[in-house]
């Protein structure tokens, strides 16, 4: 029987035959689809996902006309943790230029907005030059990250070494404290950013502490959205589902902890999110092949469900791409493609 | 990666119309069709010539929407933006600022 | 054989977390003369595999995950009390767990640390932004059979190859087992560092810890 070149989730090649792959397919689409509650994907759908796993080309892309929005985040820090020493407005025109990118984001080295906070009126003038010397949609973006506000980083007791002490009460306590002082920081952050006129705000790794976290950035953003009514907000999650940390917290009556992407794009809706980006996490134990298909059918039945646009995130470890520094461009397209042909989505 | 991204399946951005249609989804949270639509008609183009760059880079820089290889006296940066908010008729957040800022 | 709604109901004080039934159980089991270690092997064990399960599924979670934790320790507390004492108490395994020098992430390990606790083993959580000699310095005085780390960042898993080396200028490489995880961390990095396991995730890393200490 032919083997076809193949990868596991980290990368590593490996050979499969055509029944290998599609085993991997569907099981990974039912694993979605068992953990979702959601539906499995389709005959043809697994045929699609086949032919371009036994595809003898190195790169696989969508059909002309089924292009979508390529949102870069974070990419400011990202060209410089390369080790390319440019300043971010530089790299902003390099990605507008030369990258392809239909959205950027201006963003600082501290990724998140509680360390932006004291600095955020010298993030503005540099937010304000790069917006008089680009063309393409610029948002400032920073993580929520409600680990910073715990100790030793903050003033809250860390609930991550209260609950192995089965303090649960005082965990959730702090969490509940915390996420308070995280709702305003976020406000503080994109209201400036706002009013020095960037198109959007970007909260990225929503939820990477738990549900907490991914509470503050909902309400941030029901707050940011009544202060300016025009505002674009993107809420980019951590992961497939929201962990509950906290576990009891919950959004317009519904409890946030162990939501998926299609239950949380209802939350970011409500909250008046503009643009939504959910997760599907790359098991590295697993083939490409198990990971895409699984990753698709969260996304599709996210994108179905959703009234608002969804980006999926497709960066390394995520979305079916391969968790590995530099991920191999067969593997990348493979996803790229047929995220955007199979699934009803609106950017990456 | 990024590139791998933007080959496989982005619109192009600025080399084509990818950041006029993400322009109009962050204004009018419109979903992707909607937006490749509302667009074309603004620039009296059909949808598939949204990613022809053949075709956009005219059409910008008829309209001085901001080209990637800018010639001399062509609208670039936040001059630029002002055309694009007038021909997609949607609010700029920078443009608006601009005005502002220039009582102009 | 123990009476399979025994079992089941063993199983289910753990997955839903109720402390009082399940001592009941278990006192009511001992004083029917029946065997503890196999009320405990095949009722409450298969209940904290069920919560771990569940845990990395999203339909259970940390508070839940700790609660059954406890009502793990107490049944098994009770049982190991009522071996014989060539029998028993006899400890599951020891660990150190640590997120590497240089990275202060600390909520995956948290997960971790609960999960080893709620499957008996003896965790000493040295917590984050630990450094690689007092990693080996705890496995030593503690006599541990297992390290795991935890690596968030690319620019922070060279710890855990750096941890390799020196548990083996320490002399204690071929006494004690490890294991990684975190975000970037595959099983290729973890046969190219030489540790002995790669867990995908908390309920992962239970299973690569049954297997590496056989219990």
């Amino acid at each position: 029987m032919d083997q076809f070149f193949h990868r596991m989730g980290d990368g590593s090649a490996v050979q499969m035959t055509a029944k290998q792959i599609m085993a991997d397919l569907v099981e990974g689409s039912e694993d979605a689809a068992d953990r979702g509650k959601i539906p499995p994907l389709a005959k043809e759908e697994y045929d699609y996902l086949l032919d371009i796993f036994c595809s003898p080309h190195k790169f696989i892309s969508v059909e002309p006309g089924r292009e979508v929005i390529l949102t870069y985040d974070a990419a400011t820090l990202k060209i410089r943790r390369v080790g390319v020493h440019v300043d971010r407005i530089q790299a902003l025109q390099i990605y507008e230029k030369i990258m392809g990118a239909d959205t950027m984001e201006l963003a600082h080295v501290d990724y998140s907005y509680k360390p932006v906070k004291p600095i955020a009126t010298f993030e503005q003038p540099i937010l304000e030059q790069a917006l008089l010397a680009t063309h393409i949609p610029l948002f400032y973006g920073a993580q929520p990250n409600l680990g910073l506000y715990s100790q030793p980083d903050g003033p809250f007791p860390n609930p991550s070494e209260l609950m192995p002490m089965g303090k649960i009460k005082e965990a959730q306590e702090s969490y509940e404290a915390a996420l308070e002082d995280l709702v305003k920081d976020i406000v503080f952050v994109g209201s400036l950013m706002y009013e020095s006129g960037a198109d959007g705000i970007n909260l990225d790794t929503a939820g990477a502490a738990g549900d907490a976290d991914f509470l503050a950035t909902l309400i941030a953003t029901e707050k940011l959205k009544a202060k300016y009514p025009d505002i674009c907000i993107e809420i980019g999650m951590a992961g497939e589902f929201v962990l509950g940390m906290h576990s009891q917290l919950t959004y317009k009556g519904e409890r946030l902890a162990g939501m998926y992407a299609h239950q949380q794009v209802k939350m970011a809706e409500a909250a008046g999110a503009t643009i939504f980006g959910p997760v599907s996490n790359t098991n590295t134990s697993k083939s490409a092949a198990w990971n895409l298909a699984r990753a698709i059918t969260f996304m599709k039945a996210c994108g179905e469900i959703a009234n608002i646009p969804i980006h999926p995130n497709m960066g390394m470890g995520v979305g079916g791409v391969t968790v590995n520094d530099q991920p191999p461009v067969d593997v990348v397209s493979r996803s790229s493609a047929a995220m955007t042909t199979l699934c009803r989505l609106d950017g990456l | 990666m990024a590139i791998t991204h933007a080959h496989a399946s982005g619109m192009g951005g600025m080399r084509v119309a990818g950041d006029l249609v993400a322009r109009v989804q962050m204004a009018r949270g419109m979903k992707l069709a909607q937006a490749k639509a509302y667009v074309a008609e603004k620039l009296a183009v059909d949808v598939s010539e949204l990613t022809d760059p053949i075709v956009m880079t005219e059409v910008r820089t008829d309209l001085g929407l901001g080209v990637v290889t800018p010639l001399p006296g062509v609208p670039k940066g936040i001059e630029a933006k002002f055309n694009i908010a007038r021909v997609l008729d949607i609010d700029i957040n920078c443009v608006k600022r601009f005005r502002e800022r220039t009582r102009f | 054989m123990i009476d399979e709604k025994i079992l089941k109901t063993a199983k289910q004080t753990i997955v839903e977390q109720k402390k009082d039934p399940a001592v009941e159980l278990v006192q009511k089991a001992l004083s029917d003369g029946i065997d503890g270690m196999e009320l405990l092997t095949e009722g409450f064990i298969p209940g904290i595999n069920e919560v771990g399960d569940q845990f990395g599924r999203g339909t259970l979670f940390l508070p839940e995950l700790v609660q059954a934790a406890d009502v793990m320790k107490a049944v098994t507390d009770l049982i190991n009390a009522s071996l014989p004492s060539q029998d028993g108490p006899q400890e599951k395994g020891k660990l150190v767990i640590a997120t590497v020098k240089g990275d202060v992430h600390d909520i995956g390990k948290c997960i971790v640390v609960s999960l080893m606790q709620a499957n008996g083993y003896t965790v000493f959580d040295l917590g984050r932004d630990v450094d690689t000699e007092r990693i080996v310095e705890v496995a030593i005085k503690e006599d541990v059979q297992v390290i795991g780390t935890s690596a968030l960042l690319t620019t922070t898993m060279v710890r855990q190859k750096e941890l390799e080396e020196a548990l083996k200028s320490a002399g204690i490489r071929d006494k004690v087992r490890t294991i990684v995880g975190g975000a970037p961390v595959t099983a290729r990095w973890a046969a190219k560092i030489g540790a002995d396991a790669f867990a995908e995730d908390a309920q992962d890393g239970i299973a690569k810890v049954r297997e590496l200490l056989g219990a």
